[in-house]
C-alpha cells in the first residue's frame, strides 16, 4: 500500500511543472511578465500586449511533453493546437483585417491621393531589413518573414511568417507588437534628427470634404487594382477592401459594426494568445530570436526614415503651397493609428496650431494597403 | 418587376459562375504504364496497364461523371462511376485506373485496355463528353515495365518522359509526384542570383510603388469626376431653386470645417434643447487606449 501511494504521488510529481521546468521557461515567463506590466502599468497596446503576455505564460508552464497529455500548443489535437490553427493557417490575420478595415476611414487618402506613396516609401523597410538579414545569413524565405515586421502591421507578420518560416512566426510576431507598442519611442528622435525647423512648421491645406460615393468606390476600386496587381496578396487585401465597403455603403451597418467590434475582439484574444503561447522557450531562446529582435528595430528605423527622406523628396516637385510636412512621413508605416499620433503630437511641439492628425492618417492607411502589398509580393516571390 | 429583372439577373450570373467553378481542367494524366511487369497490383493482386490522373489543383476536385478512353472516335468510352467517395481527389493528389477492359471490377478499373507495341492514344473527356481535358498519345517504342511520365522542367513547362527505374531520376512513381521536390527552388534562386536582397528590394519596392501610384491616379480621376458630377448638381439644384447660392467654383473647396460648421448650426436650429439625453451610473466609465476601439477610426476629427 504504501509503495503503492508512494509510486503514485512520484509519477505526479514528474508530471508537474517544478519537475520539468528549465531555466529557459523561467526566462519565459519574466518575459511574459514583463508584457502584461507594459501593457497595464505602461498602456503599450493592452489590447494585444496581455494576451500575448499572458499566452507567454500559458505557453512556457512547463509539463511532462512525454505524457501524451495533448496540452501543448504543439502537440496534434490539443485545445491550444486547435486554436493555434487559425495563426499556423494564417487565417486569423485576415480576419483582423476585415476588422481594420471596417473600422478604418480613408477619406484622408481619397481627398490626397498622393500620400499613398508616403506609405509605398516607408515598405523599404521591408526590403533593407530583409538586405539586412541576408547579411547576417538567414535564407532568403526566413529574411522576407522577418523583413516584414519592417511594416509595423502585426497580422500581416503573423501572415507573411506563416507561410514563409512557421518556425520563427512566434518570434517574428512578439517582436513586431513589442516594436509597433515603442513606436513613441523609436519614430520621434528619427523625425527630429531628419527634419529642419522650418520643415516641421509647414502648415498643409485642410483635406477636401469626401462624397460618400468616393467611399464606396474606394474599397472596390482599391481591392481591384492591387489584388490584379499581386494577387498574393489577396486575403489580406480582399478582406480590409470588403471591412470597409461594410462600413462605408451605408446599408450594411450591422455587418461592420461586429466585424469592427466583436469580431476584432475575439479574433484579438485568440491571435494574441495564441501567438504567446506558441513562444514556448524550447522554441523560442534561441540566437535567431535575437537577431530578429535586431532586424525588426532595424526594420523600423528603416520604415521610419525613408517615409520622412521621401516626403523631403516629393516636396522638391510640389509648388509651394503642396508642400507635405515631412513629420508625416513617419506614418508611412502601418501602426495605425499610432504613428499618425506622434506625427500630430510632434507637429503641435513645435506650432501649436499645426495639427498633422488627418493629413498623417493619409499615409498611415496607405502604410497598411503598402504592407499588404508587400507581404504579397514576398510571398509570391519566395513562396 | 424591376426587382424579378434583377433577381433573375443574379441567378443567371450566379449559375454562370458556378458552370465554371465545375471546370475540371486541373485535371492531368500524369503517367501511364502499358506493359506492367513488375510495378503496382490492383486490389485483385493483378499486374495490368494503369494509367495516373493528377489533381494539379490546390483544392479538391470531383472526378466523377469524367470520361477516360483510348479511342478519339469513342469519348464516352469509360465514365467514371457516380457515387463513390474516392472519386473526389485531395488537392494535388493522384489516382490510378488500371486499364484492364474489365469496369466490373470497380470504380477504378477501366472499359478499354492499352496495347503494347502500339502508340496508344489516352483522353479525358468532360463530363459533357464532348470537351476534351488532357491527352496523351504512349509512343509504341514504349518498354515493358517502363512507365510513360510527364515532368515539369525548371521553367514550367510539361515535358514526357520514359522512365524504367534504372536511375534516381527515372524512377516509375504511380501514386506519387514524379518530380520530388526536397527544395523550394525559388528561395534558391533567390539565394544564387541576389545574395544581398538588392534585386528584391528594387523589383519590389518597384511593384508596391507601382500599386499604389495606380490606385492613386484612379483616385485622382474620381475625385476629378466626383468634382465635375457635384459642380453639375449643383448648379442643377442651383437653377431649380433660383437661390443666391454658392457658385460651383466654391463648393470643389469646401472644407471640412465648413461643412461640419453648417451641419452643427443646422443641427442646434432644428433639434434646440435644453436637456441632453444622459445615463447615470456608478460604473467606471473610463477607458483604455487601443487602436482597436479607437475613435479616430469611427469619427473623422478634424482640429478645433
Amino acid at each position: 500500500m504504501n509503495d503503492f501511494l508512494q509510486g503514485n504521488l512520484q509519477r505526479f510529481w514528474e508530471l508537474t511543472g517544478f519537475a520539468n521546468c528549465e531555466i529557459g521557461n523561467f526566462v519565459m515567463l519574466a518575459v511574459g511578465l514583463f508584457f502584461i506590466w507594459l501593457a497595464i502599468k505602461k498602456n503599450f497596446e493592452p489590447m494585444l500586449l496581455v494576451p500575448i503576455g499572458f499566452g507567454i505564460l500559458i505557453g512556457n508552464v512547463p509539463f511532462n511533453t512525454t505524457a501524451g497529455l495533448e496540452i501543448g500548443i504543439y502537440e496534434e489535437g490539443s485545445v491550444l493546437n486547435i486554436l493555434y490553427d487559425g495563426v499556423a493557417r494564417g487565417w486569423y490575420p485576415p480576419l483582423i483585417f476585415l476588422g481594420i478595415g471596417a473600422m478604418t476611414d480613408f477619406s484622408a487618402l481619397i481627398a490626397n491621393p498622393k500620400l499613398m506613396l508616403i506609405g509605398a516609401a516607408a515598405q523599404f523597410g521591408i526590403f533593407g531589413a530583409y538586405m539586412v538579414a541576408l547579411a547576417i545569413g538567414f535564407a532568403p524565405d526566413q529574411a522576407g518573414a522577418i523583413a516584414i515586421i519592417g511594416g509595423a502591421d502585426g497580422p500581416t507578420a503573423i501572415f507573411l511568417s506563416s507561410k514563409l518560416a512557421p518556425n520563427l512566426m512566434g518570434a517574428i510576431a512578439v517582436s513586431a507588437y513589442s516594436y509597433m507598442a515603442l513606436v513613441p519611442v523609436i519614430q520621434p528622435p528619427i523625425m527630429r534628427l531628419l527634419t529642419t525647423k522650418n520643415e516641421r512648421l509647414i502648415k498643409m491645406k485642410p483635406a477636401r470634404a469626401v462624397s460618400q460615393n468616393e467611399k464606396i468606390i474606394f474599397p472596390i476600386v482599391g481591392m481591384l487594382l492591387t489584388c490584379f496587381v499581386v494577387p498574393s496578396g489577396l486575403p489580406l487585401l480582399g478582406m480590409l477592401f470588403f471591412g470597409n465597403l461594410l462600413r462605408e455603403c451605408g446599408v450594411t451597418s450591422r455587418l461592420a459594426k461586429t466585424a469592427s467590434n466583436a469580431l476584432t475582439d475575439i479574433v484579438t484574444i485568440l491571435l494574441g494568445l495564441t501567438v504567446g503561447c506558441s513562444t514556448q522557450a524550447s522554441h523560442f531562446l534561441t540566437s535567431q530570436t535575437i537577431f530578429i529582435f535586431f532586424l525588426g528595430f532595424m526594420a523600423f528605423i528603416i520604415a521610419s526614415t525613408s517615409g520622412v527622406l521621401f516626403v523631403k523628396l516629393f516636396n522638391l516637385v510640389l509648388p509651394k503651397a503642396k508642400k507635405i510636412n515631412p513629420l508625416i512621413g513617419n506614418a508611412g508605416v502601418s501602426a495605425v493609428p499610432m504613428s499618425a499620433r506622434i506625427s500630430n503630437n510632434l507637429g503641435l511641439e513645435y506650432d501649436p496650431s499645426n495639427y498633422l492628425l488627418m493629413h498623417a492618417m493619409g499615409p498611415n492607411v496607405a502604410g497598411v494597403i503598402g504592407s499588404a502589398v508587400a507581404a504579397g509580393v514576398l510571398l509570391g516571390f519566395l513562396a | 418587376m424591376k426587382r424579378k429583372c434583377l433577381l433573375l439577373a443574379i441567378a443567371a450570373l450566379t449559375a454562370f459562375g458556378c458552370s465554371f467553378a465545375q471546370n475540371r481542367k486541373a485535371l492531368k494524366i500524369n503517367e501511364v504504364m502499358v506493359q506492367n511487369e513488375s510495378s503496382i497490383v490492383d486490389e485483385y493482386g493483378n499486374r495490368g496497364a494503369w494509367i495516373e490522373l493528377y489533381n494539379s489543383n490546390f483544392g479538391p476536385l470531383e472526378i466523377s461523371s469524367v470520361y477516360l478512353t483510348n479511342d478519339s472516335t469513342n469519348k464516352t468510352l469509360y465514365p467514371v462511376p457516380l457515387g463513390d467517395e474516392r472519386t473526389k481527389m485531395g488537392k494535388r493528389q493522384m489516382v490510378i485506373f488500371f486499364a484492364d477492359a474489365d469496369a466490373t471490377k470497380g470504380t477504378f478499373h477501366t472499359s478499354f485496355t492499352l496495347e503494347p507495341g502500339k502508340d496508344n492514344w489516352v483522353g479525358i473527356y468532360d463530363a459533357d463528353g464532348l470537351t476534351l481535358i488532357d491527352e496523351v498519345t504512349i509512343p509504341a517504342s514504349l518498354p515493358a515495365g517502363a512507365s510513360y511520365a510527364c515532368v515539369i522542367d525548371a521553367d514550367g513547362n510539361e515535358t514526357w518522359e520514359v522512365r524504367d527505374g534504372s536511375t534516381p531520376t527515372l524512377y516509375i512513381t504511380p501514386g506519387g509526384e514524379n518530380t520530388i521536390r526536397d527544395t523550394n527552388r525559388k528561395v534558391e534562386d533567390f539565394a544564387h542570383y541576389d545574395p544581398n536582397g538588392f534585386g528584391m528590394a528594387v523589383m519590389a519596392m518597384g511593384i508596391v510603388f507601382s500599386a499604389l501610384l495606380l490606385l492613386c491616379i484612379a483616385f485622382k480621376i474620381i475625385s476629378k469626376i466626383g468634382a465635375t458630377v457635384s459642380r453639375q448638381n449643383k448648379a442643377k439644384a442651383q437653377s431649380k431653386s433660383e437661390s443666391t447660392a454658392v457658385t460651383a467654383k466654391d463648393v470643389e473647396h469646401d472644407s471640412g470645417e465648413e461643412i461640419a460648421a453648417i451641419c452643427m448650426a443646422l443641427y442646434q436650429h432644428l433639434n434646440a434643447h435644453d436637456t441632453e439625453s444622459t445615463v447615470l451610473t456608478i460604473n467606471k466609465v473610463k477607458r483604455a487606449y487601443s487602436p482597436w476601439n479607437s475613435k479616430i477610426y469611427n469619427l473623422r476629427q478634424l482640429p478645433h
